[in-house]
Parts: C-alpha cells; structure tokens; sequence
C-alpha cells in the first residue's frame, strides 16, 4: 500500500493533535491517495495537496463530500469531515 | 373571436411543436430579455438554442474577435470572419437574424466589466457563456445585487459545468469557490512589476461538450421564463463527456460570500 500523503508533517505533533485519515479520489483519472490530517487543516489544504500530488494543471477545483461541494476556507472538523471519509477532487471547468 | 381552425395550420405555426410542451409557456419567452454574457462556443450554441426556443430579445456582450482556432465548435463563425477579425457578438447577432426573423439580438461589443451596470436591471435572465473566473465573479455579484437569475456555464474538454442562481434564495457561484479559483483568477492577471500581463490558456475545447453544456443552460432559462422554478437546477450540475454521465452536486450557502451581504 502506499504511504499516505502526510499534511501532519511533525510526528511528535500528530501524536498531540488528533491525526485523521481520509482518503482522496481524482474525479478524472479514478486514483485515490490517503491523507493524513489535522482537524484543523482546511479544505484548501487538501484541494491544493492533491493537485499538487497529482500534478495538476493550474486550474480551479472542488472538493466534494458524497452530493456536496466543501467550502475552501471550512476546517476538517467544520466540514464535518471524519476519518475514513473519501473525499472527490473534480475539475471546476473554467472555458466557454 | 378565436382564430377559425384551417387544415394543416399546425404545420405552418413556426412553435407548434414547442407548444406541444405543456409547461413551456410561449408567450413569456418571447417577450423575455435575455443578457448573453460571452460569445465564444457556449456563446454560439446558447444562442443558436434562445432563438430556437422562442427568445427573441438577447444582448451579447463580447469585445473579441473571431479567429481560426474557434471554427471546431462556433456554428455561426466562418473562414470569412476570420479573415476580417469579425467581432463575435456582432456575428452571432447576424447569425440569429438568419436563423428567425423573429429575433432582435443586439451586440454590445465591449468588455462586460467596462458596460453600465444597468444593463443587468434591463434583463430578466442573465447567462454566462465566458471563459475566465475574474469575468464570472464580475457578471454572478452584478446579477445577484439587480436580483436577476444568473445561469453559468464551463467546460474544460469533456467536462462541463452549469450553475444557477435564483436570488434572494440559495448559492451564488462564488459561494462554490475556493483559493484555487482565485489563484486562477490571479495568473490570468498577472502583475510583471512594470505591466499587467494577460494569460489566457488554450483549453481543451470541442463541440459535443459545449452542445450539452448549453442545452442545460438554455432549458434552466426556459424553466424560468415559464414559471417552473420549482423545476430548476438548486445546485451545481456536473457533466462528465468521458462516459456521459451527469449529477448534480449541492454547493451550501456561504454565510461570509460578500455577494450575499451585499445584496442585503
Ligand atoms: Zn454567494
């Protein structure tokens, strides 16, 4: 199995701050990478982590929960984001 | 006195088969106001479908002109234009004149930035057919604060997008944004030290996507026009081309989207 995205990046640090795992799909490829996060982290972190893992053009995208878009600046806890959860990064098509 | 039936006049009625839709309500279309913001290939379909369905009363406001690269997916460009650096807005509005006698386009060949404000209080429905997020933010707050429905529509390739909102209820487009899209927004102005430079990406692009992706747009119109706003999109529909399979997706309100707060 792969070794999970870590945005905990201290270990000392993800032993005091609860460390939740989650997972993370690309909408337009099907893979899916594991994080590892702090409540605290936001949905933009994660946005802009994924893109950068799966070297993403430069490009607007969301993050969905299961039928809902998550707001950029919303905490993982705010988000009510739980470990295990599986999260979708999708293209926000900008072109006309 | 009701107009006396004669043998095969359903036949000569350009909207029989539009009537032939029960909740699609004729008359309202044809006296709506339409803003057509953008005039590339949404554009192009979006207004080959307004006309159509019946609109007759659509402004186009684009400041570009034509060129060879958007012949794969523009109904109504040719080598022509081209050729003389036609502008977009004044070519669409050539092209639905062709298409109905009917329809009284009218091309604003100016940046919507730089057009009156008012022009969004003197339209019932405003759709977005435009290529860049700075413009998209623009054209979401203007229509939001005339308290006018403002449909969106994007695509990247096979993917594509379409987002309405209906105020006083619900989302706008930038509630469903995030840092991404202002990063985005920023790279296309970028700032040099001594000039602005304008960044303009060559997107994937191409006809079948932009066809569904306008058809979408064009049917949340219809909806609205008609009195069926019960009927209509409360979220973002997505659109994936790759395997043709469509969903739509809730973007929640964002209680600190300074469009709402404004409006208020
Ligand atoms: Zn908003």
């Amino acid at each position: 199995m792969r070794k999970p995205f870590n945005l905990a990046f201290c270990p000392v640090l993800a032993v005091v701050f609860l460390v939740l795992r989650i997972k993370v799909k690309n909408a337009e490829t099907g893979a899916a990478v594991e994080m590892e996060l702090e409540n605290e982290n936001t949905i933009d972190e994660v946005i802009e982590s994924a893109a950068t893992f799966w070297s993403k053009d430069m490009g607007a995208y969301v993050l969905r929960k299961g039928k809902k878009v998550l707001r950029g600046g919303s905490s993982l806890s705010d988000a009510g984001i739980r470990a295990e959860d599986v999260l979708e990064l999708i293209p926000d098509p900008e072109g006309g | 006195m009701p107009t006396p039936l004669k043998p095969g006049a359903m036949d000569d009625d350009r909207y029989d088969r539009s009537k032939r839709v029960p909740w699609l309500d004729i008359e309202s279309i044809s006296m709506a106001r339409v803003l057509m913001v953008g005039a590339g290939a949404i554009g192009n379909e979006v207004a080959k479908d307004l006309v159509l369905s019946g609109f007759r009363k659509i402004t186009i406001v684009d400041m570009d002109h034509v060129v060879g690269s958007n012949l794969n997916r523009c109904l109504f460009f040719t080598e022509d234009h081209v050729n003389r650096r036609a502008y977009k807005s004044e070519t669409i509005a050539e092209g639905l004149t062709r298409l109905s006698h009917e329809a009284e386009p009218l091309a604003v060949t100016r940046r919507i930035e730089d057009t009156d404000r008012s022009v969004f209080n003197d339209h019932e429905i405003v759709l977005g057919c435009l290529d860049n997020i700075a413009a998209r933010l623009h054209v979401n707050s203007h229509s939001y604060a005339a308290g006018k429905a403002y449909i969106d529509g994007g695509m990247d390739g096979l993917v594509g997008k379409v987002m309405v909102s209906f105020p006083p209820s619900g989302a706008c487009l930038q509630c469903g944004m995030n840092k991404s899209h202002a990063k985005v927004a920023a790279l296309r102005f970028s700032c040099t030290g001594k000039d602005v430079v304008f960044h303009e990406p060559r997107l994937a692009a191409e006809i079948t996507t932009t066809s569904v992706i306008s058809a979408v747009m064009v049917r949340e119109a219809l909806k609205i026009v008609s009195g069926k706003t019960d009927l209509l999109l409360s979220n973002a529909f997505y659109y994936d081309g790759q395997r043709n399979v469509s969903e739509e997706i809730e973007v929640p309100l964002d209680p600190g989207c300074p469009v709402h707060s404004r409006r208020d």
